[in-house]
């Protein structure tokens, strides 16, 4: 093969091998960390490659996606076999494979391994698990089996390290050595049945042939593994374990992170603070710290929720549980469409839909993986708590409901977190049956032998993660932040913010003049403020951000949120919240010139309840803030993806720019339809 | 239909097919046959569910779906629906 003088000691490497059998160990055991993580040109199939030197030549090892056969049934078996075949874009053909093959699950894996030597490249099996197999008494006659297959095949254990040296050296030997002769499998097709079938069948027979008088099996069940799955997939004990575990993981990303968010967040703080200071009073500053660094704090804020669940998801998957879990879950979600995988990106979406969707990615079949990504962002996230408690407490009247201790706003809080679930389940159901329609999909899942997680595979798929999502999602995240500073800073004219400050407090003054108003000493109070610096500045940020591009788009879209009951401001409001949800308080405080309010604290949220309930709409003295108004924006919070960060990684996760649009489209479809028929019905009920 | 499909009838009526959904929980069967040429019969042959190999139903799921089968060495988990496609029968 004519290669130029620089790639001459260069060789590509292609690491192939069914799922959980060790392919992952093997590859950071390999090359350690990847130099390159990305999708295959044209598909979501994860593309990720490592280098090392050895005896001198540069190997660049690529890690295919784990597959069970190269018939090509899946968008990653397409993959496999064109990266193998040299088809596939920018990837050269590999100079040698390396075949791992499960020493405990030699005949399946065979399967895949022989399927790869037919098609004659310079192939190194890699007999992985080899020390558990020896536990077990398999017994394997690797030189003849090498022998057989017509390439070197090595044991290896990840616990020892052993056998790694001889992958490299094999590496290097057999790309270096003449072409291997052609293998094929003696094999009958018998009659009948297809012909796909028909291969399916020959192939382990020749398999059977192939293994004859090389593994000795020590007869005698696996007392150990029978005992552990016997537990932990029955009916009782499996499913409270499964409950006890999935508790710890959903504690641990929404309260164990908690701390380190806050820690991050004070962090961000600080740096603010510091450049801040440095920066003079203006539009300058105005951009870096509203802008960019909030875009950037509003980024690595997630990472220690990703980083936690990512923790979570690889221990579990590595030490086997994952697929008990999926297998545990099956039956529930598989009456919406989707499958047991899906449970825990699901679940951990209730913490935040971010590292939840990211977690789809231990999703196999892509049609279940994509309904995961579409429906994980109507899972009440923790940042729609603080909206929910706000106005549950500020509107929703505290009786008791039937019994003395279930109280109406805790009725409706969980109320909001069932209509996630149960739109989530329809959605999911209808998209299966409509969009999502195709040939009925196998859910043929392995449930892999127990093992230790090895920490250095852990470690590696955490920082992947937290990496993956700063450096491609990260970057969106601070770019959209700049455009929506831009909006609600601009454009400014302060004439005009005198002008309005001026009619607010004429408009203070004339309700404070009616003694009816029951709100009269939160209005004298709003008065009283305007005297001070600090009041002042407020109602002129607030006048600033009203007279905005957004707060135009809000004055714009008002025909729009009438039927919802909403103001204006609340449309404002709901507009600002783009970013993400949580922003919408803020954005009540500013718009009611109250200035920066931390809804989160007690003071702050307080604050903010009294100035909503002194509300009025424009010109009357009717409230803004009702039951059913309160209801139909916690509704829409509960239903919309006002959540700039989940959309950006829905992209990323799915490579596509088209998936983003549309979780985005039906999502706020259905919360204005939601919002719609609760203003609608609360109002014709009289509440 | 020929005289022979007419007679393969009237013995599946007469010798019930048994499908691997059917086998109770700890009993060990052979596969006889998987049906159909779809993706779904051919996933099922390449993950080794090939006629003439054992298979032992380990479990089922809370729900009762799916199961959990012990082949070849190794546990594989396949729903009821995929289990009926599969043809079993006595050692």
């Amino acid at each position: 093969m004519a290669r130029s003088a620089g790639e001459a000691d260069r060789l590509t490497v292609a690491l192939l091998g069914n799922p959980n059998v060790g392919k992952s160990t093997l590859f950071t055991a390999l090359a350690g960390i990847p130099t390159r993580i990305g999708n295959y040109p044209g598909v979501t199939v994860e593309e990720k490659v490592g280098r090392f030197t050895h005896q001198g030549r540069r190997i660049d090892l690529i890690d295919l996606p784990g597959t069970y056969s190269l018939s090509p049934q899946s968008p990653d078996e397409r993959v496999v076999i064109d990266v193998l075949e040299g088809r596939m874009a920018g990837v050269p053909r590999p100079d040698c494979v390396v075949i791992v093959v499960d020493a405990t699950n030699i005949a399946r894996n065979l399967y895949l391994a022989t399927q790869a030597l037919e098609l004659g490249l310079p192939a190194v099996v890699a007999l992985t698990l080899s020390d558990v197999a020896d536990r077990r008494g398999i017994r394997i006659d690797t030189a003849e089996l090498g022998r057989r297959l017509g390439c070197p095949v090595i044991r290896v254990a990840a616990t020892t390290g052993e056998g790694i040296a001889a992958i490299r050296d094999g590496m290097t030997a057999t790309s270096a050595g003449p072409p291997p002769a052609p293998f094929a499998l003696d094999a009958a097709a018998p009659g009948g049945r297809s012909p796909a079938a028909r291969a399916a069948i020959a192939r382990y027979a020749g398999i059977e042939r192939l293994l004859d008088g090389i593994v000795q099996t020590a007869p005698g069940p696996r007392l150990t593994e029978d005992a552990i799955d016997a537990v932990l997939t029955h009916r009782v004990w499996g499913t409270l374990v499964f409950a006890a575990v999935m508790l710890a993981m959903f504690t641990s990303i929404f309260w164990l992170a908690t701390p380190l968010m806050e820690l991050v967040s004070a962090g961000m703080d600080a740096v603010t603070a510091f450049v801040g200071d440095r920066l003079p009073e203006g539009p300058l500053r105005s951009l870096v710290v509203d802008g960019v660094l909030a875009g950037v704090g509003g980024t690595v804020v997630f990472v220690p929720q990703i980083a936690m669940l990512f923790l979570f998801v690889s221990l579990l998957e590595g030490c086997g549980y994952l697929s008990r879990a999926a297998f545990l879950m099956d039956r529930l979600l598989v009456g919406a469409g989707l499958s047991g995988k899906s449970f825990i990106p699901l679940l951990s979406s209730f913490a935040c839909a971010i590292p939840g969707i990211m977690a789809a990615r231990t999703i196999e079949n892509r049609r279940d993986r994509l309904l995961t990504i579409l429906v994980a962002p109507l899972m009440s996230c923790s940042a729609r708590l603080p909206v929910y408690l706000l106005l549950c407490g500020a509107f929703v009247p505290d009786r008791a409901v039937g019994v003395s201790w279930l109280r109406l706003p805790a009725l409706v809080l969980a109320g909001l977190y069932a209509l996630g679930v149960v739109v989530a389940a329809a959605v999911a159901c209808l998209l299966s049956r409509t969009i999502f329609r195709g040939p009925p999909q196998p859910f043929v899942m392995e449930l892999p032998g127990w093992r230790w997680p090895r920490p250095l595979v852990v470690l590696e798929r955490v920082r992947e993660a937290a990496w993956s999502f700063l450096a491609n999602a990260g970057t969106l995240i601070v770019a959209l932040s700049v455009v929506l500073w831009a909006l609600i800073s601009y454009p400014r004219n302060e004439t005009a913010i005198d002008a309005d400050v001026a009619a607010v407090r004429a408009g203070l003054e004339s309700r404070v003049a009616a003694v009816a108003d029951p709100d009269r000493e939160e209005l004298a109070a709003e008065l009283a403020a305007l005297d001070t610096p600090a009041g002042l500045d407020a109602a002129r940020r607030g006048a600033a951000q009203r007279q905005s591009f957004l707060g135009r788009a809000g004055r714009f879209i008002e025909p729009v949120v009438r039927p919802l009951g909403w103001d204006w401001r609340i449309g404002c409001a709901a507009i600002a919240s783009f970013p993400a949800r949580e922003v919408v308080l803020g954005t009540l405080g500013v718009i009611y010139n109250l200035g920066d309010v931390d809804p989160g604290e007690r003071e702050g949220a307080t604050a903010l309840e009294r100035r909503l309930k002194a509300a009025r709409w424009d010109g009357t003295s009717r409230p803004v803030f009702t039951l059913p108004v309160a209801l139909s924006i916690m509704v829409f919070f509960a239903l919309c993806a006002q959540c700039a960060s989940t959309l950006v990684v829905i992209g990323r996760e799915t490579g596509s720019w088209i998936w983003p649009l549309v979780t985005f489209t039906y999502m706020t479809v259905l919360a204005w339809l939601g919002a719609f028929v609760v203003y609608q019905v609360g109002t014709a009920l009289g509440w | 239909m020929s005289r022979t499909g007419g007679f393969f009838r009237v013995m599946q009526r007469r010798l019930p097919m048994v499908s691997l959904d059917d086998v109770s929980v700890g009993k060990t069967v052979r596969v006889r046959d998987v049906d159909g040429s779809d993706p779904v019969s051919i996933r099922l042959l390449e993950m080794g569910l090939t006629p003439g190999i054992d298979v032992r139903l380990v479990g089922r799921a809370p729900f009762g779906d799916p199961l959990e089968l012990e082949l070849r060495g190794y546990r594989l988990s396949i729903r009821r629906q995929e289990a009926t496609r599969v043809v079993v029968g006595d050692r």
